[in-house]
């Protein structure tokens, strides 16, 4: 049986100029659901603070099965432990190679705190608390629970999503701290108890280059990474759909776009803070 | 009485989930080189992670690059070796960024794309279906699947390296102002084919890990729509962790064996 159609007006051109259109639309809907959970963080810190205390020992400690492996604060120990023991490995061989092994304490100062810091704490930030928020919103988008409470009169946005972006902003600064003091010792302790080289040699080289601005530069990065990153995750979640195999869907379009965002704002800000010259003395 | 029994239960959790995997591992290793081989599955599950992965691993390593051409060339002018930029972009691309971005794509988009998939067939029972109709989906939908994430990582290495080649390459030239003759001549001057077979073989592994991580969560799905994103929340995590501790180790090896 065919199913007949009403005659549509230029058929040709609007399937042609369909998707460009919806892309455009969904940039826009995003744009205003990212301004809407900005804008309430006051009413969020005002009427939702103890939802807003759940959300930090939520995300601090991991739900559901990540709780068994120490949680958040392990996996991101976890993940600057093997990137710091990288800066080890690599550049103490590759610093061999042209004889001057004694500055692979320089390679863990300049690298770890401007790179590889901010780097592998946004790739776990996305992995655990934003995905996690993914998947719960998700489920909650499923099951209309969402729904209800817009019905009951609260404001869905500021008490699901405000919360968790502040809550993220909120955990992030203890979770920096934890990743690059992670990512220090372990390259610190790759290159002077498993490579030998003495402690003295690397701690001279790793306190001269050490520079405390770059510190709070890579610092403010993660901030803003963690706020960009929940708030791509809770955009994701807030607009899953198509039942339980939608949710899985949509975590994984989440953590996609979120770790390409990252990547591009890393970016960007490395090149606004450090600029052309890279800000950087190497002769003192 | 009743809690001590729930806590030991809990307790027990992760020990059973490494068993189950560990054993899901093996019965993938056996049932691969047992035919029939599922070749139609293989093929569409490879174009399908190949779909879902180009576009990050273009939009990562791009990025990627620039940074750590960026930081890299810094210290070169520093040391008035801008010359051989070429040779910190290609040490960067085929040591360092490579397989990062490789673990980055394979491990958020692909993985999390390949336990989204199964883990909504288990959610409708089509796992169950077959197991009735007496096809095991281990070897009908789990080897193909772990076979292709394998293939597709590879490729998508090797991709990788080119875009990070090509992306260093314009951006040294063009903003920084090296020679690119320079650059050209610097690329070969520490990396050489044991490095590039290096980087592919650390990619397979990758891709086998993922894919076995991913499967694992993906059968053993249960629990409606909160459990389909938890266990794609737990893929992220569980590949993430296992592809960064195996980068280390793998690298740490190759150091070994090239030196």
């Amino acid at each position: 049986m065919t199913v007949s159609r009403p005659h549509s007006q230029f058929p040709w051109l609007k399937t042609r100029v369909r998707p460009w259109v919806d892309g455009w639309n969904r940039v826009g809907r995003q744009t205003k659901f990212y301004g809407r959970t900005l804008g309430s963080i006051h009413y969020a810190f005002t009427n939702y603070r103890v939802e807003l205390i759940r959300l930090i020992a939520q995300m601090g400690l991991g739900a559901g099965a990540l709780i068994i492996i120490g949680g958040t604060v392990a996996i991101v120990g976890f993940l600057t432990v093997t990137t710091g023991a990288l800066v080890a490995v690599q550049g103490y061989t590759d610093f061999s190679e042209i004889g001057v092994e004694a500055l692979t304490g320089f390679a863990s100062a300049f690298f770890n705190v401007r790179l590889i810091a901010p780097a592998t704490t946004a790739v776990a930030l996305s992995a655990t608390i934003g995905a996690g928020a993914t998947a719960q919103l998700g489920a909650m988008r499923i099951n209309e629970e969402i729904d209800a409470l817009e019905v009951m009169g609260i404001r869905s946005v500021a008490y699901l999503a405000t919360t968790r972006v502040v809550a993220g902003l909120l955990v992030v600064i203890p979770l920096y701290c934890i990743g690059v003091l992670a990512a220090f010792w372990a390259a610190r302790f790759g290159t002077t108890v498993l490579y030998g080289q003495s402690t003295g040699v690397y701690d001279h080289y790793f306190r001269t280059f050490l520079n405390p601005t770059d510190l709070i530069w890579s610092f403010l990065q993660c901030v803003v990474l963690a706020v960009v990153i929940m708030l791509v995750h809770t955009y994701y979640g807030f607009t899953a759909r198509g039942g339980p195999a939608g949710v899985g869907e949509a975590v994984g379009r989440a953590v996609r776009m979120s770790l390409i965002i990252a990547a591009f704002v890393l970016v960007m800000m490395s090149l606004a803070i450090y600029g052309q010259s890279g800000n950087f003395n190497l002769a003192g | 009485m009743v809690s001590s029994h729930t806590l030991a239960e809990n307790a027990a959790k992760p020990i059973r989930a490494a068993g189950g995997f560990f054993a899901m591992a093996l019965d993938v290793f056996v049932l691969m080189f047992r035919p029939p081989f599922a070749w139609r599955e293989f093929l569409q599950q490879s174009w399908f992670v190949a779909r879902v992965s180009i576009l990050p691993t273009l939009m990562l390593t791009i990025p990627y690059t620039v940074l750590l051409t960026f930081t890299f060339n810094i210290l070169l002018t520093e040391f008035g070796a801008a010359d051989f930029s070429g040779t910190g972009a290609a040490l960067g691309t085929v040591r360092q960024i490579g397989p990062i971005v490789t673990v980055l794509v394979v491990a958020g988009a692909g993985a999390t794309a390949m336990c989204a998939d199964l883990g909504a067939r288990t959610i409708r029972e089509e796992l169950d279906a077959l197991r009735v109709m007496g096809v095991n989906p281990i070897q009908a939908l789990v080897v193909p699947r772990v076979l292709a994430a394998t293939l597709v990582s590879l490729a998508l290495s090797a991709s990788v390296i080119l875009v990070g080649l090509a992306g260093a390459y314009f951006f040294t030239v063009y903003i920084q102002n090296v020679s690119p003759g320079a650059f050209a001549s610097g690329l070969t001057l520490i990396i050489g084919a044991t490095d590039v077979t290096i980087a592919l073989l650390k990619a397979a592994l990758f891709g086998l890990s993922a894919g076995l991580i991913a499967c694992y969560k993906g059968i053993t799905v249960r629990g409606g729509p909160a459990g389909v994103g938890n266990a794609v929340n737990e893929t992220v995590v569980f590949t993430f962790m296992a592809l960064f501790a195996i980068n280390v180790v793998a690298t740490a090896v190759a150091v070994k064996v090239t030196m």
